[in-house]
């Protein structure tokens, strides 16, 4: 640990979480360079420098910029936002398994997304986000009992997010068939066609709630003790408890509005960033970049099959389900389970 | 209640406590005399647990008040509280990775904030946390490999580390054996007299408690029904009352004080 100080402020860095961030970022920047010039019309690094650049013919620089650039943009945005909900949640809640989709933010989304489909015939984001927002609020709601009780948060939170998703697969099955594919979609996660305006709002977001978040990696490193050894260390539970989950439902809300829910992301993150930091700590910016690179890897892996266009949803759910399967013989041989 | 010229600046004041069903302490008044170490006993479901944990603020109360420095302990920062009183809770968990160095350095979260994560006097805290409890050369060892005994005086360094002039310790020998049952009570004395740190444990051994603390308090129902030095309070009509356990108290023959021998 290397300490910086000047006058009265003192900042540390630990040298292998630097090194594995470091190391994060290039390999982010690598696949934002491979998913720029794989695709149906493929094109050299140099030609994409030159579409940066200005340099380069219309077709390319129509393809760079107006269609994998924004796409890509769109990726590490919301990838890196599930990834810091997913570790902040992982933390406070101790507990490697949870997710935003453990407090039915997800679920909420789905449901509410279908409702509005249904009501209105559009207006999908706007059902997603409220009905996320509304079940994260009922959940936290229930769980309260003068103080957010981890183990309640996690089975309310359960209990909500699979009355909700058998409540979204009746209202999918009263949609129209074309309805119902477009939908199928949207709830599996798609990056398909983003624009500008998914880029600025994402991007937008992150910018105010990111450093938020990090911030919060303080009182979050300590927040994996128990209760009342938090207690002791002098850190207000409930209010952080509250806080944390106010931001990280911010977070998922932000990725889902440009991304939809893709699946797992949040979820694998956690695990991965923090056996890479190796601190004990949360890893929260190690999280935004793992969650970056396996967004990613995934629309580009949807993006590389020929003939049909899968979401990438689809792939970060075949990241996810082998860590689930990991995380829970881990789990299972500490006897936790 | 004091003692002549004794300051107590930890005092619960009447206090109450009520689980579900059952009171577990019944307006309770009791003094932390400072610069000593006292120990409190009793059965179990005596509320000596509830007790510790209410003067450490982690159990509300239901009545009275728990005050710290004449002010009313629920009332004050909890940041300010840690600052003068630190608690080793119950067998407490740890997470995954954690160092010896990392654990105890956590110890000086009431004295951080994010743009002050790292002073000099955090580094010196930590310094003389690890050599009191001799683990300065362990302070690299991943919490998970150390033994029992380790482990304890690893959670007691970050209390120490923590730096504060009241120390609160539920239990601190549970689990280990009787050699490590001595050599951390024996740390815990010698802390009080190197540093003048003010402590209170719940002790489940009277024996133990008896050698090891100045001051004893000895709990039945909720009540404190017994305190003083431990000639005092370890007595066999004190052995009836709380325990209803009938025995012989002698002085042990190496140390002078007193010692239960069961009938």
């Amino acid at each position: 640990m290397q300490t910086l100080r000047l006058g009265p402020v003192s900042l540390t860095v630990q040298r292998r979480p630097l090194i594995v961030g470091i190391g994060l970022l290039f390999l982010v920047a690598l696949a934002a360079v491979a998913a720029l010039s794989i695709g149906n019309y493929p094109i050299t690094p140099v030609g994409i420098w030159q579409a940066l650049t200005g340099r380069a013919d219309a077709i390319s620089s129509m393809i760079v910029l107006d269609h994998r650039l924004p796409r890509i943009l769109t990726a590490i945005g919301a990838g890196a936002a599930l990834g810091l909900a997913g570790a902040m949640f992982q933390t406070m809640l101790r507990n490697p398994l949870a997710a935003p989709d453990i407090i039915g933010f997800t679920a909420g989304a789905n449901a509410g997304a279908l409702l509005a489909v249904l009501l209105t015939g559009g207006m999908i984001l706007t059902g997603a986000l409220a009905g996320g927002a509304l079940t994260a609020t009922a959940v936290v709601a229930l769980a309260w009992r003068g103080g957010l009780d981890t183990h309640r948060l996690i089975l309310v939170g359960l209990g909500a997010s699979l009355s909700l998703g058998a409540g979204a697969d009746l209202l999918l099955s009263y949609t129209d068939e074309n309805t119902a594919a477009d939908m199928a979609r949207w709830l599996t996660g798609t990056l398909h066609a983003r624009g500008p305006a998914e880029v600025a709002l994402v991007w937008v977001g992150l910018a105010l709630l990111a450093p938020i978040a990090l911030w919060f990696g303080f009182p979050l490193a300590r927040m994996s003790f128990s209760d009342d050894t938090v207690a002791g260390l002098g850190l207000p539970l409930a209010s952080l408890r509250l806080a944390v989950t106010a931001l990280a439902v911010a977070l998922v809300a932000l990725a889902v509005s440009v991304a939809g829910p893709l699946p797992f992301v949040a979820f694998v993150s956690g695990p991965i960033a923090r056996r890479l930091a190796g601190n004990g700590g949360p890893a929260l910016s190690a999280a935004a970049l793992t969650g970056a690179t396996v967004t990613l890897g995934a629309d580009l892996a949807a993006r590389s099959i020929p003939m049909v266009q899968l979401p990438a949803g689809v792939f970060t759910a075949m990241v996810g389900a082998p860590v689930l399967v990991w995380l829970l013989g881990v789990q299972a041989r500490k006897g936790r389970l | 209640m004091v003692r002549n010229g004794t300051n107590c600046r930890l005092r619960a004041e009447a206090i109450s406590v009520d689980y579900p069903g059952r009171p577990v302490l019944d307006s309770l008044s009791l003094d932390i005399p400072d610069g000593k170490v006292t120990a409190i006993v009793g059965p179990n479901a005596c509320g000596k647990s509830t007790l510790l944990r209410a003067l450490a603020r982690l159990t509300p109360v239901a009545g009275g008040q728990v005050s710290l420095d004449g002010q009313p302990i629920e009332k004050q920062r909890s940041r300010t509280v840690a600052r003068h009183l630190a608690i080793l809770p119950q067998s407490p968990l740890a997470p995954e990775g954690l160092t010896v160095l990392d654990l105890v350095r956590r110890g000086r979260t009431p004295h951080q904030s994010a743009l002050s994560q790292w002073s000099r006097t955090d580094a010196a805290a930590v310094d003389r946390a690890l050599c009191l409890t001799g683990l300065k050369d362990m302070s690299f060892q991943l919490l998970a490999t150390l033994s029992g005994g380790q482990r304890q005086r690893a959670w007691i360094a970050m209390a120490l580390a923590q730096d504060t002039d009241l120390l609160l310790l539920d239990e601190p020998t549970t689990y280990l054996d009787l050699p490590h049952q001595i050599e951390l009570l024996a740390l815990i004395r010698k802390l009080n007299h190197d540093t003048g740190r003010t402590v209170a444990m719940v002790l489940h051994d009277i024996n133990l408690a008896a050698r090891f603390a100045d001051h004893m308090v000895a709990l039945r129902d909720g009540r404190v029904r017994h305190r003083g030095t431990p000639s005092e309070v370890v007595t066999t009509e004190m052995m009836q009352d709380i325990f209803s356990l009938p025995c012989t108290v002698i002085s042990d023959p190496v140390h002078g004080h007193p010692h239960v021998i069961p009938a």
